[in-house]
């Protein structure tokens, strides 16, 4: 690369910047170098000297308006043009400096010398020039280390027709994926351990399948069942269930780095996500082709719909590219532009592909054949594309700022507003427009500290009157106020390639790429994109094609990491030169091929291995066959695995019988208004709230980036931050204290208990049979009904001395509510509740709007309280505790 | 097990704190579990918080970082500057009018370092102070500053380990029985948790959040200790009983030992997080009252104790520096709040021999300009700030760079925020560059491709 540093000398004296930011800076040969002496010499110092605090890229753009980048002078701020190239008469920088415009005086208060507006003038007259950006040499040349990569590496290269081991004589293999396995297994050394046992196995399949314990009447059933296809059975039972949608969707939304509100610099939330994210558990369960899939949530707005309702699905599908995080109170649009479009290229890339091209956005790939040159030919994709998050950047924003309601997808036409209603819109927006004047006059004057009738200062006061009507005129021209929104793609009304940028600065631009996709994967035939398009299709077609290798290996991956606890590829993200290499990759392309033929579908993809001899081996293992293959990588048993944070949720709640399995309507992240979140602020803790009382499946708890509820958080969820194809599983003393302490287990241990107590039908043997049932899917021994009997007598006594009081205090408690539940009131109905709850939130989100400077509110951390969850006598202290031991155990928290 | 008397030896009153987590209590437990005799499985499964050697020698084995929330005013605090104080209403560099601090400055201790009025104790321990005052960041807007000085990250919306994760996981942690990275009262916006997250690192490296008062969510047992003794007892009998099926999960023994050590933090964590356990003596020294005022002094309280235990690295927070407007009340307000507490807190430490081997960080994620913006305010400056360090590994009384003549641009020894980050982990023992973490096909650092350790304020 040839670059040559420019001398910092010309630069005035104590002022220095970033030698990057002019690394580039170099005559062209069109340049003349008086003219640049001149551009350096006393026109950079000038704009450095008086206008930098206020316009560059070190302060900010204040009025739209950046004098430290070419293009920022050309293009100008909220004004328009802040120069014309020739003509300093018609130039606004000219006209600002002169102070001849009563509204418009800059530097304020400090006029320029005549001197330093001639020179101005004279630097606009002479062509306003400015050194042009070096383009290094190299920057679209082609590179034979990339061609070698291209050609060598395993997983871009088209999928081989592997032949199915043989294996004469060999009465293990039930499907040919086991014969792939025997076959390594055989080269190894190593023998598959013996099938796992009934319950184990329908435990094992269950959680997989669907992330629920079996349920007692389940376990029974399948005892009963002694026919050669009962698990056959079991699985099309549970692949028809919602469950496996919720269970199956949930892998895709980590892959999707799912999140319902913008988290990093502003967390603003997202009240539609939630609309995706059944989108895609409702895909699962459907079983949509893969490619459909994949299709849909990167174009979906530009497919072809047959129906009202399909159109509106694949509008929704596009959600996928828009929930990412997204820094708001980015100051520099562009930046914001090119930020957004780099978490887009990283997900779909990694998410699809397992290849991270978001690499190249500011150098060559250094490992993988990706240019910075095919890095902006995506970017070029997403250039055209909009962004439809419901959201704009803005410097400093308080309130509603960040709104942008024009930038969401409006999914049933709103209700025709008639004229009335028009003009009453109309009439909101001059009003807020109004305020906004009234308050940015007092904004920076004396006047603005003068006390207002109510005691506080007129700027605060101005500053809530336009925060209140500007939320009156959201609230009338809010599309979501009258109709279904979602957030989501569409094409850009201007399409077409955008430049690379050079070193990843945004506002760098060096030549044009040319849209298109990624050179390591090219087959014939391959889609290109139209000039007209934002090629968005195309790049969907391009990452579907059954020619496309990589899509199909590593969803196929993806599958068997979650049903093996290992994929094939054990990186399943990164398919990448460091990533890993299969350990089986003829199996891996076999699958590949099968998944393509059988037409992408996922569930069918899923029976076919939970049905293998593999599948169904036990988890035993010798230390022998340990320490040669420790981390089970040829699959000579079944790996055992931590219940995700989600499954040990659920699972508790099954347990005591309580799982709500019906679908909540929407997400409680979707009552909040568009307004930053704090950690500590009232509508936090209402997400906070929310989460922690919900019955529902874990799926649908509202997912706040940063907010995410304790249950899941301490086991290890998912990152939002990412495409996360493998979660971690750690173990920690959080988790130990959690459920130890948690009201959640707390709760949900009494509750098991009081079933059991309840039911007169059984005694203290079944009962603490069905205890062991409902918790770890299996009768305990004769050996543990013992100890569990003396651990209940011994613990009942303890207690029964030591928790009088507050067994009394309890059954007080329980007679005052059995009185009050038998009156006829509506008080305690949850739907009162919530509403009332709701009119809290609103109100809280009005105070947060109303804050003059955004920031200035209240920093220190709310007090928590702990729910006690208490029972109501010694024997039921005692049940509760037994279940709650199950719940901590290991056998309740892994499965064999 | 936690002991609150002042012994006669601080220092081995702090050994005897850390040994109830990793000495004795650790081999105990590990012999009553049987690990000893397979210990390269107990190593990786169970501890992985464990205490790590340094990668380099270093004096520093844990820090306490006070921030400044909001960008406190350096000319009005700890940089002097007299051409600004000559130059009071006259345009200054950049554009705007300059404003000369409203505040004396004085010089203080043998290093004649001056420091304003606002700030009179932390003044009387300047000469344990190292200041460093060419300070540069890159954006100037807070959240995309506080998310940089925290993990590093440049664009805010890459999320990244935090500061504290990368020193857990290059470290380890001293006190098996406590969080290894703690954080009190946290920005609840400014990208929140961002700040103390582990990002892609495991879970068990993120910052663990206590508010002001040290409330630790889940650590109260919620039934008595007996009976809750006789429940964990049950739970790690069912566990002893799987682990002896062969091919039972290897991570068994991790929750086995997870139990016993959230048991224990149950016992000791609520006396170290109770400041009224300490003497009136030292709550009169830090200026401890109730309400949001004492929340600063709360909070350095709960810091040393925590750094005492060996937590390795405790982050506090005082917030509402952000000055566009009330510069000169706000000032007196907020550093009324901090001055005491900071100077209590570095006498403490350095009274009880914790200075020894404790690194200080005291600033904001960037500075404030010496020109005026409205009748009483400075806008942001990323350009030149400082901030300033005391106790292990650097040196005492001593600046290094500076800032022009006005305070505006960073002209002598130059630091950005990823030359701090790298500084930082050697001081702690740590090379910036090869602390590394692979995650999807990437090594990963804390100062990503940049940072330079600048060896000039090392002792």
């Amino acid at each position: 690369m040839k670059l040559r540093r420019l001398s910092l000398a010309v630069f005035t004296a104590g002022m220095l910047i970033s030698p990057t930011q002019y690394l580039f800076g170099q005559a062209d040969a069109k340049q003349d170098p008086a003219k640049l002496e001149f551009f350096e010499k006393k026109v950079r110092p000038l704009l450095v000297e008086n206008c930098y605090n206020c316009h560059s890229a070190d302060n900010k753009a204040a009025g739209g308006l950046r004098v430290d980048d070419h293009n920022g002078l050309l293009q100008g701020g909220g004004r328009g043009k802040a120069l014309v190239i020739g003509k300093p008469e018609e130039s606004l920088l000219i006209k600002a400096i002169s102070h001849t415009d009563n509204k418009l005086k800059m530097p304020p208060n400090n006029r320029l010398t005549d001197e330093q507006i001639d020179i101005l003038s004279q630097w606009i007259k002479d062509g306003a020039v400015w050194p042009a950006l070096e383009i290094p040499d190299d920057l679209t040349a082609s590179s034979p280390e990339y061609d070698r990569l291209r050609k060598e590496h395993w997983s871009w290269q088209p999928l081989k027709s592997p032949e199915v081991p043989a294996l004469p004589g060999s009465a293990w293999p039930r499907d040919n994926i086991d014969r792939f396995l025997l076959s390594k297994l055989n080269d190894v050394g190593l023998t598959p351990v013996a099938d796992a046992d009934r319950l184990t196995l329908l435990r094992r399949v269950t959680f997989d399948l669907t992330g629920l314990p079996p349920s007692p009447a389940e376990i029974a059933a399948f005892q009963a069942d002694q026919s050669s296809n009962a698990l056959e059975t079991v699985v099309d039972r549970l692949l028809q269930s919602t469950a496996f949608g919720e269970r199956w969707g949930r892998h895709w939304l980590d892959v999707a780095r799912f999140g319902e509100s913008t988290g990093s610099a502003r967390n603003l939330p997202y009240p539609h996500a939630w609309r995706y994210r059944d989108y895609v558990i409702d895909a699962l369960n459907k079983d949509k082709p893969y490619d459909q899939f994949i299709r849909e949530q990167v174009a979906g707005d530009l497919l072809p719909a047959d129906s009202e309702a399909q159109s509106k699905e694949q509008k929704i599908a596009t959600g996928f590219l828009a929930i990412g995080v997204k820094d708001v109170n980015q100051r520099f649009k562009v930046r914001y532009i090119m930020d957004n479009i780099d978490e887009q290229i990283d997900t779909v890339s990694r998410s699809v592909l397992a290849v991270t091209a978001s690499c190249a956005r500011c150098h060559d790939h250094k490992f993988d054949p990706i240019s910075t040159s095919e890095y902006y030919s995506l970017a070029g994709i997403f250039h055209s594309t909009d962004d439809c998050s419901g959201l704009r950047n803005k410097m400093g924003g308080g309130g509603l700022d960040y709104y942008d309601p024009k930038m969401l997808l409006v999914l049933s036409a709103a209700s025709q507003l008639d004229a009335e209603q028009e003009a009453k819109m109309a009439k909101a927006k001059q009003a807020a427009d109004d305020a906004r004047t009234a308050f940015e006059t007092l904004r920076d004057s004396a006047e603005g500290d003068e006390k207002a009738p109510n005691g506080r200062p007129k700027r605060q006061v101005a500053r809530q009157k336009w925060n209140r009507l500007q939320a009156e005129y959201m609230s009338l021209s809010d599309p979501a106020a009258f109709g279904e929104v979602a957030m989501g793609l569409r094409d850009a009304a201007k399409v077409g390639d955008t430049e690379i940028r050079i070193r990843g600065e945004a506002e760098k631009l060096g030549p044009i790429a040319q849209r298109g996709f990624l050179k390591l994967v090219e087959f014939e035939g391959q889609p290109s994109v139209p000039a007209d398009k934002s090629g968005r299709l195309e790049l969907a077609q391009w990452l579907t094609s059954p020619k496309n290798p990589l899509t199909s290996r590593v969803i196929v991956n993806r599958t068997w990491h979650h049903l093996f606890g290992a994929g094939l590829v054990r990186s399943v993200d990164n398919f990448g030169i460091t990533g890993d290499t299969p350990s089986h990759p003829e199996l891996l392309d076999y699958l590949a091929n099968e998944f393509v033929a059988d037409g992408w579908s996922l569930k069918r993809l899923v029976r076919r291995l939970v049905l293998t001899r593999a599948y169904g081996l036990s988890s035993a293992a010798t230390d022998e066959q340990l320490t040669l293959d420790p981390a089970n990588r040829w699959v000579w048993r079944h790996s055992p695995r931590r219940l995700q944070a989600e499954e040990l949720r659920d699972a508790m709640l099954a347990a005591a019988g309580v799982l709500d399995r019906t679908r909540p309507t929407g997400s409680v992240a979707a009552e909040l208004k568009v307004i930053e979140l704090r950690n500590n602020g009232t509508e936090a803790q209402r997400m906070v709230d929310a989460g922690r009382n919900s019955r529902a499946r874990s799926v649908y708890l509202p997912l706040l980036r940063t907010l995410v509820p304790t249950s899941l958080e301490v086991f290890d969820f998912a990152d939002q931050g990412l495409v996360t194809g493998s979660r971690d599983s750690t173990t920690v003393p959080t988790q130990a204290l959690y459920l130890l302490n948690d009201a959640f287990v707390r709760r949900n241990s009494l509750a098991t208990a009081e079933t059991l107590l309840a039911n007169s039908n059984l005694n203290d043997q079944t009962r603490i049979e069905a205890a062991y049932l409902t918790t770890v899917g299996r009768t305990p021994s004769p050996t543990e009904v013992q100890r569990a009997q003396f651990y209940l007598a011994e613990y009942q006594s303890v207690a029964g001395e030591a928790l009088a009081e507050e067994f009394a205090a309890v059954q007080q408690r329980e007679q005052a509510a059995l009185a009050e539940a038998q009156r006829p009131a509506d008080a305690a109905e949850p739907a009162n509740l919530i509403a009332a709850k709701a009119g809290g939130l609103a109100a809280a989100q009005q105070a947060a709007a109303l804050v003059a400077n955004p920031d200035d509110v209240e920093q220190t951390e709310m007090v928590t309280t702990e729910e006690a969850v208490q029972s109501r006598d010694a024997r039921t202290a005692a049940w509760a505790s037994l279940v709650q031991a199950l719940l901590g155990s290991g056998e309740f928290r892994f499965v064999r | 097990m936690f002991n609150d008397q002042v012994s006669d030896s601080a220092f081995s009153r702090r050994k005897a704190l850390q040994a109830a987590g990793t000495g004795f209590g650790y081999l105990a437990l590990a012999g009553m579990l049987g690990l000893q005799n397979k210990p390269a499985r107990a190593a990786s499964v169970t501890a992985p918080l464990a205490p790590k050697p340094q990668q380099l020698p270093a004096k520093a084995k844990r820090i306490i970082f006070l921030f400044m929330e909001g960008a406190m005013s350096p000319v009005d605090t700890f940089e002097y500057k007299a051409k600004l104080q000559d130059n009071d209403g006259k345009p200054g560099p950049g554009g705007g009018k300059l404003v000369a601090s409203k505040f004396k400055f004085q010089q203080h201790g043998q290093s004649g370092t001056p420091v304003s009025e606002l700030y009179p104790n932390v003044a009387q321990h300047v000469d344990k102070l190292c200041f460093i005052r060419g300070l540069h960041t890159d954006t100037p807007a807070h959240p995309q500053a506080v998310i940089q000085l925290h993990t590093g990250a440049r664009v805010a919306s890459l999320t990244r380990p935090s500061m504290g994760s990368w020193l857990l996981y290059g470290l380890g942690t001293e006190n098996q029985d406590l969080p290894g990275y703690i954080t009190i009262n946290p920005s609840p916006n400014f990208g929140g948790a961002v700040n103390y997250g582990s990002a892609f690192l495991p879970a068990h490296f993120q910052g663990t959040r206590i508010n002001d008062s040290g409330f630790l969510p889940n650590l109260k047992p919620q039934v008595l200790s007996p009976l809750q003794r006789k429940q964990i007892d049950l739970v790690q009998d069912m566990n002893r009983d799987l682990r002896a099926v062969p091919g039972a999960p290897s991570e068994l023994d991790g929750v086995i030992e997870s139990y016993e050590l959230a048991f224990r933090m149950q016992g000791q964590v609520p006396d170290l997080l109770d400041i009224s356990k300490e003497p009136q003596s030292v709550l009169d020294a830090y200026g401890v009252k109730p309400g949001p005022a004492g929340s600063f002094a709360r909070q350095c309280i709960l810091a040393r104790r925590l750094s005492e235990a060996g937590v390795r690295f405790v982050q506090i927070r005082q917030g509402g520096w952000d000055h566009h407007n009330n510069l000169h009340k706000g000032l007196i307000a907020n550093s009324a709040a901090t001055d005491q507490p900071t100077a209590a807190l570095l006498a403490d430490l350095e009274q009880r021999g914790l200075l020894e081997d404790t690194l200080v960080l005291f600033g904001s994620e960037f500075g404030r300009l010496p020109t005026a913006q409205g009748v009483d305010g400075r806008d942001h400056n990323i350009t030149g700030y400082p901030m300033w360090m005391a106790g292990a590994g650097v040196k005492k009384g001593f600046s290094y760079g500076a800032t022009d003549e006005y305070g505006t641009h960073a002209v002598e020894g130059r630091m950005h925020t990823m030359d701090l980050h790298a500084t930082l982990l050697a001081l702690m023992g740590l090379d910036h560059e090869a602390l590394t973490y692979r995650y999807a096909g990437r090594d990963f650092r804390l100062t990503d491709v940049a940072g330079n350790v600048v060896r000039e304020i090392m002792a």
